[in-house]
């Protein structure tokens, strides 16, 4: 017996009384047609939002397109890219850029860590600690930033009254945007600010979902808060923890407003008078708006795309080890 | 296929209902927009930075044309320059006028096609009343006149009479000004205000860089574009290194919020002054009243800014603001300018005008502004601004930061400095 047959006997069954023409339509159009209307928006504004742009970069980098030059136009080749390639602007701004994702990673998602281990235990307040370390995060990054600058400035900021508190730059203040490391760590601060608690967050709601007895287990085999926190704690949540690796390598190696808006005069985009905290997403800021070079800040951001997929896929395997390989 | 047809036509109901929602929003938006005709109603939109004076003549003119209505957007001076050129890229969304100012002419005017040619609209019979050089800096290589010039900056040198007498200097402008008729004069004075009150003299030494190389003859590029390191841009280089060396710098970065504390903070004492900085002063400082003057600037003459009102074609109202640009560069509206804030008017007949050359400014200690201004601006010999003065000039102050910073040694900086000017030419 062929599925054909199938098909035909089970048309011949015989049926219920058919529903009114109408209401059948409008049956069908609810179940099968709704659906899609519902689930379009996001697919129709992320291909114009989302899908388009990236396609138009990618054309756009293989051409000149001088917005200061508009006789400089036509089919650039591959010109864009071996210009970057000996272009030291753009490997200087990649160690700036790896520089400052390191400082603001390694210790935003350590202490998230920690602050989400202490928020998982009996506190008073719960609630209450729990929505305080998501404040920072829901402070639009402009006005915070804005205030780390003033925090962070050479002659009346704060940082500079709490280090002369304990006897450090008394005679000649830091000058915090001056050199590359003070500038690097300035900016982490921010990040970390920023994203420590959101991070957090998500790695208690993942804690509480592992069983108790787990840890009362182990807690009888003699391991120790520590021990419990690393042997148990961290295996348990680690698709959260690849999440949200992934997430800020994504976020880190994107990073603009913060260097943009630390310099003293942001809209000149320089990362520092040296461009020591230059990072690539201002350089191709900067090249873009500034030099108004469309078509190689265009071959910038595809480059920029290329290495965080790179260093994501690395990242997501070196986790993917970290809770697996024990 | 009937199956195929279905979903094809499930999908195509969805995208549908999708782009009506969006072209909703887009047909919003456009409702939104700031140029609008109704009625016979106008709405201008004046892109600008800083206070160019235009309050009260806005009121003015409002009243004199019922159905004009002006909307003034006042903006950082980097952003507002960096808007209009997304914007004529864009083809839409500028404003009805926008000021262009001298360090972004250059680069503007080689894209005459987006702005109104002023000359089709009858400013061509202005020429004659304006500065020459003013004239022909807004002109397109084509001839297209893109802009009408509002004010030049001129250059003088604004000083704290408070601070200079408490450094026992002198505190009279002829004084002062006799004091530092060269540039190695005011160095020295410099280090006499410093030795005396352990304070910095000047903001910046950027600020020191600027006036000089606007007293040269050739600028960073010649005419022919080509980058000029060793004659202008050295000369200004010199007196911003020895300035650092002298330890005259407050190192404070211009426009920011750290200057304007400096300001008041009495973080120092002179400052470079073009006639629109005399607003900028008041408004920073206006407990200061009466502790500024003004003296001439050591090496005499030099520029520094000054406007253009544009008119970009992609305006609705371009006849209505073509109108009420011609009203602002007529005489009456430019000297209510000049008493207002300070900028001095572009037309050489203005500068003979009795209330100009009587005006006295109380708040720089009555300095005769109109007659300072008004002679330096004379005397002024214009410097050919290239296509890349602007991003040239930003790497070059960027060398002198480093070594007011005390990242770079003053010793080590002018090849550092001519090795960033080129890359910077050839961004």
């Amino acid at each position: 017996m062929s599925l054909t047959d199938v098909r035909l006997t089970r048309s011949e069954e015989p049926k219920h009384a058919p529903p009114p023409r109408a209401k059948f339509w409008l049956y069908r159009f609810d179940t099968k047609t709704v659906p899609y209307l519902l689930i379009a928006p996001f697919f129709i504004l992320f291909a114009i939002f989302g899908l388009f742009p990236i396609i138009f970069n990618g054309v756009v980098a293989l051409r000149h397109w001088r917005l200061d030059d508009p006789t400089l136009t036509g089919w650039a080749g591959m010109e864009n890219f071996t210009k970057l390639a000996s272009d030291t602007d753009f490997w200087d701004a990649l160690v700036n850029t790896f520089g400052i994702f390191i400082l603001s990673t390694v210790p935003q998602l350590l202490i998230a860590l920690m602050l989400a281990n202490l928020l998982n235990r009996k506190l008073r307040g719960a609630t209450f600690w729990r929505i305080g370390v998501l404040l920072p995060y829901v402070t639009p990054v402009a006005a915070s930033t804005l205030v780390f600058a003033v925090f962070f400035s050479r002659d009346y900021g704060m940082a500079n009254w709490l280090l002369s508190l304990v006897g450090f730059g008394e005679e000649q203040p830091l000058d915090w945007r001056a050199t590359t490391w003070s500038s690097w760590i300035a900016i982490a601060t921010m990040v970390n600010w920023k994203w420590i608690g959101y991070n957090a967050l998500l790695y208690l709601s993942a804690m509480q979902a592992i069983p108790k007895d787990v840890y009362e287990a182990a807690a009888v085999d003699g391991a120790g808060p520590w021990r419990q926190l690393w042997r148990i704690t961290v295996p348990m949540i680690q698709p959260v923890v690849l999440f949200t690796v992934i997430l800020s390598t994504i976020g880190g190696l994107q990073l603009f407003n913060e260097p943009m808006l630390f310099d003293e005069n942001p809209a000149l985009a320089n990362g520092g008078y040296d461009h020591q905290w230059r990072t690539i997403a201002q350089l191709i800021y900067k090249v873009g708006w500034r030099d108004l070079n469309l078509g190689y800040a265009a071959a910038m951001s595809w480059a920029l795309f290329l290495i965080i997929l790179i260093v994501a896929a690395i990242n997501a395997l070196a986790t993917r080890r970290l809770g697996g390989g024990k | 296929m009937e199956r195929f047809g279905r979903r094809a036509a499930r999908v195509g109901a969805a995208g549908l209902a999708a782009a009506l929602a969006i072209a909703g929003c887009s047909g919003q938006a456009l409702e939104g927009n700031d140029s609008s005709t109704e009625g016979g109603q106008v709405t201008l939109k004046v892109n600008f930075w800083g206070d160019m004076g235009l309050d009260q003549l806005k009121a003015k003119y409002e009243a004199d044309h019922p159905n004009v209505k002006i909307v003034l957007n006042s903006g950082e001076y980097n952003a507002q320059h960096e808007d209009l050129q997304k914007k004529l890229v864009a083809g839409s969304g500028a404003p009805d006028i926008s000021a262009v100012d001298e360090g972004f002419i250059v680069q503007f005017r080689s894209q005459a096609d987006q702005f109104v040619n002023l000359n089709d609209k009858g400013a061509s019979s202005f020429e004659s009343k304006y500065l020459p050089w003013k004239w022909q800096a807004s002109q397109s290589t084509d001839g297209k006149q893109i802009g009408l010039g509002t004010d030049v900056g001129g250059l003088a040198m604004c000083y704290r009479t408070d601070l200079f007498k408490a450094a026992g200097l002198p505190t009279e402008r002829d004084k002062v000004s006799e004091l530092w008729k060269t540039w190695d004069q005011f160095i020295e004075t410099g280090k006499t205000y410093t030795a005396k009150t352990g304070k910095k003299f000047v903001d910046s030494a950027t600020n020191l860089f600027n006036p000089v190389l606007s007293q040269q003859p050739v600028g960073f590029y010649d005419p022919q574009e080509t980058l000029q390191m060793e004659g202008g841009p050295k000369a200004g280089f010199d007196v911003a290194m020895k300035a650092i060396d002298a330890g005259l710098s407050a190192n404070l970065a211009s426009f920011q919020p750290n200057w304007d504390q400096g300001f008041t903070k009495d973080q120092f004492a002179v400052l470079a002054c073009p006639a629109w900085m005399l607003g900028h002063i008041q408004k920073t400082a206006p407990n200061q009243a009466g502790k500024w003057d003004i003296a001439a600037i050591p090496g005499g003459g030099g520029n520094w800014g000054g406007s253009w009102w544009t008119i970009p074609k992609q305006g609705k109202n371009v006849d209505e603001a073509y109108k009420f640009v011609e009203w602002l560069v007529q005489p009456e509206q430019q000297i209510e300018v000049f008493k207002k804030v300070g900028n001095l008017p572009s037309q050489p007949e203005l500068y003979k005008n009795k209330e100009i050359l009587d005006f006295k400014k109380e708040f720089f200690s009555n300095a005769p502004t109109g007659q300072i201004f008004a002679t330096t601006a004379e005397n002024l010999k214009p410097q050919y601004l290239g296509k890349k003065n602007g991003p040239t000039r930003v790497a070059v102050e960027n060398v002198i930061n480093r070594v007011q910073q005390g990242q770079l040694k003053s010793a080590d900086a002018w090849a550092e400095a001519v090795k960033e000017a080129e890359k910077a030419s050839k961004s």
